[in-house]
């Protein structure tokens, strides 16, 4: 294990894009009373799949890697949607999926947003509508914002975040 | 003989049920009237899944089948309706009553039950698992899929094979280069042309080198379910550097649309470098994480597939490799000459798999050296024929196959069975007396595709 400090020390600090964390200053700043009345300072997301190829799942995951280090803005991934205040969906909303979907979208507590994620919820991807897609997705949630993609990288994903906290 | 995928199709007269082999391809013909087959479960049990989704896309009874219940259509899906039905048009569908599905159960003194999904804790693609429980021991799962069915096989009909091409990439993210060298192996049996060497050469370093960030991703993930945070950090990493690499040789980082017919510029001095690099921090990795004693406490013993079940669910890649079976689609003249070694481990265990991924890697840093060929070569396509092809890849979690037929020039019925659809029939077998706890690291070291699945 004593190799692996050697490295870690070595290595130093590899997270890239020092810029949003002043972005994000700035933006803390702007709406730092809606922050804190409305997510006690950070922001917690819950990520659903309505029926996707996994890329955009792979960009996600990939916000937690040593680059990107998406929790040092204050922004996580959480395990229930009980948790949440943001709904992330992904995927063309299939027959399957949409039932369970909205369920999810009821169990987030009030106030709640939904941010669609890449080109599937919006019908931008080039699957074509048939009798085993429901999307798109404002048909059947209320959607505030809409990061496109086919997938968005995680930069991309993390400019659209702050874009949505601009926003609301 | 290696049962490898059974389907059916329509005709004019009937349906044809095809069923591939390793060595054959077995046809039989039924009509409309009685649209009526025998089960091969009993012989071959991954054959279960296959018929019943032929009985939901076509209305094809399996005669003495043991389980009947419907597989891709769930409980608020219209009855009597066969979307793979040529006379099927309709291109909405309203929900119908929910009819509850029967799922496998142990029943018993203090037996329990616990269902998990479809919606899971992580960022994970959706699938429903249903255990039956004994305390924390693990009695029975059943692995119930196809919340992520997005009717792929009715898209694609009707489309020529390169309208089907931005559809087939997105099928599965993970899989996607491999899904476009099954697609290009039909293009060009139905055009009837030979690839030049340099561009067969070009895609085959490209699936080396997703099966490369797929790896690296799994080699964090596996011992992060394990408790152990630090290896994700590294693997993480390592996968987010590969990844960039496919953006710069593809102008895409998973890969889409990068399979084409025109060999491209690689920096050999640039690329052989950061294959040196990363040949070095996969060397720094392997040192570090084969001394970490709690973490192989978890994986050894956990999540065993025998050879004996591996061989009679008919399962493929990373999951057959280590549970002793020898069976890859790159064992050919072509991988060979370039530097392909077979992995294989024998203990079946989470363990085998994850240093089955670690052989593989290390194998396909040495083929993607091997596979650097830069010229100018360039293909032009003729015609596409009408007819039934079929082609196989290797994708990073196993033996991929597609087939296409093509009548006047479009796609007449378009079939492909991922790997992801036998090996999840076999993951139940993995769970039978570990506890639960160990459920996702072991899920995660098979890390099977929903997407490929579900279709």
């Amino acid at each position: 294990m004593i190799k692996f400090w050697y490295k870690r020390v070595r290595l130093g600090v590899l997270t890239e894009n020092p810029e949003l964390d002043k972005e994000l200053a700035q933006i803390k700043k702007e709406i730092k009373e809606k922050v804190k009345k409305k997510f006690s300072g950070s922001l917690a997301i819950r990520m659903v799949d309505s029926g996707s190829c996994n890329a955009c799942e792979a960009e996600c995951n990939a916000l937690a890697n040593p680059y990107y280090d998406l929790e040092r803005l204050g922004i996580y991934f959480v395990a229930s949607p009980r948790h949440a205040d943001v709904m992330l969906l992904s995927g063309v909303m299939t027959f399957n999926m949409t039932p369970h979907a909205k369920e999810a979208y009821a169990q987030i507590p009030e106030p709640k947003w939904v941010i669609t994620l890449g080109d599937c919820p919006v019908m931008q991807a080039p699957f074509e509508k048939n009798y085993a897609i429901k999307a798109p997705a404002e048909e059947h949630l209320p959607i505030t914002h809409h990061i496109s993609g086919c997938p968005p990288s995680p930069l991309e994903i993390i400019q659209g975040l702050l874009e949505f906290l601009r926003k609301i | 003989m290696r049962f490898i995928a059974r389907y059916a199709k329509e005709t004019l007269l009937g349906f044809e049920i095809i069923t591939v082999y390793e060595d054959e391809i077995e046809k039989e013909s039924i009509s409309f009237k009685q649209p009526i087959i025998k089960t091969l479960a009993k012989k071959y049990p991954t054959a279960i899944w296959f018929e019943r989704k032929m009985h939901d896309d076509f209305g094809i009874i399996i005669e003495d089948a043991f389980d009947k219940r419907p597989l891709v259509h769930q409980e608020r899906f219209p009855k009597d309706i066969h979307p793979l039905r040529k006379n099927f048009n309709q291109d909405k569908l309203a929900y119908s009553d929910y009819l509850a599905y029967k799922y496998e159960e142990i029943s018993g003194d203090g037996v329990f039950q616990v269902a998990v999904g479809p919606i899971h804790a992580g960022i994970i693609e959706p699938g429903h698992f249903q255990f039956s429980q004994a305390g924390e021991e693990i009695l029975h799962l059943e692995v119930r899929h196809f919340y992520k069915n997005r009717g792929i096989e009715k898209m694609l009909e009707g489309k020529t094979l390169l309208e089907a091409k931005p559809i087939i990439e997105r099928i599965s993210g993970n899989e996607s280069i491999a899904y476009q060298i099954c697609w290009r192996d039909i293009v060009l049996q139905a055009t009837k042309q030979e690839l030049p060497l340099a561009i067969k050469k070009r895609h085959a370093l490209l699936l080396e080198l997703e099966r490369t960030i797929h790896h690296l991703t799994d080699l964090g993930f596996i011992p992060n379910d394990g408790g152990f945070g630090a290896a994700l950090a590294i693997g993480s990493k390592l996968a987010e550097d590969a990844r960039r690499k496919m953006r710069e040789f593809t102008g895409h980082r998973f890969g889409f649309g990068a399979i084409d017919f025109k060999n491209k510029f690689i920096d050999r001095v640039i690329f052989e470098k950061w294959l040196d690099e990363l040949k070095n921090s996969i060397d720094f990795f392997e040192d570090w994480i084969m001394d970490i004693p709690s973490l192989w406490d978890r994986f050894d013993t956990t999540g065993v597939l025998s050879l004996r079940k591996a061989l009679k669910y008919s399962t493929v890649g990373i999951v057959a490799r280590a549970s002793g079976v020898t069976q890859d689609r790159r064992n050919n003249k072509f991988y060979l000459d370039h530097g392909f070694i077979m992995a294989s481990e024998v203990s079946g265990d989470v363990s085998a798999r994850f240093k089955i991924r670690l052989q593989e890697l290390k194998n396909s840093l040495v083929m993607m050296h091997n596979f650097l060929q830069e010229d100018k070569s360039l293909l032009e396509l003729s015609n596409i024929n009408d007819g039934e092809y079929q082609s196989f890849s290797e994708s990073s979690i196993g033996e991929l196959l597609m087939a296409i037929d093509i009548k006047d020039g479009v796609i007449e019925r378009f079939y492909i069975r991922d790997p992801s659809f036998v090996n999840w029939q076999a993951v139940h077998l993995m769970m039978y007396h570990d506890i639960i706890a160990d459920f996702p690291l072991i899920n995660k070291s098979c890390d099977l595709s929903y997407a490929g699945n579900d279709l």
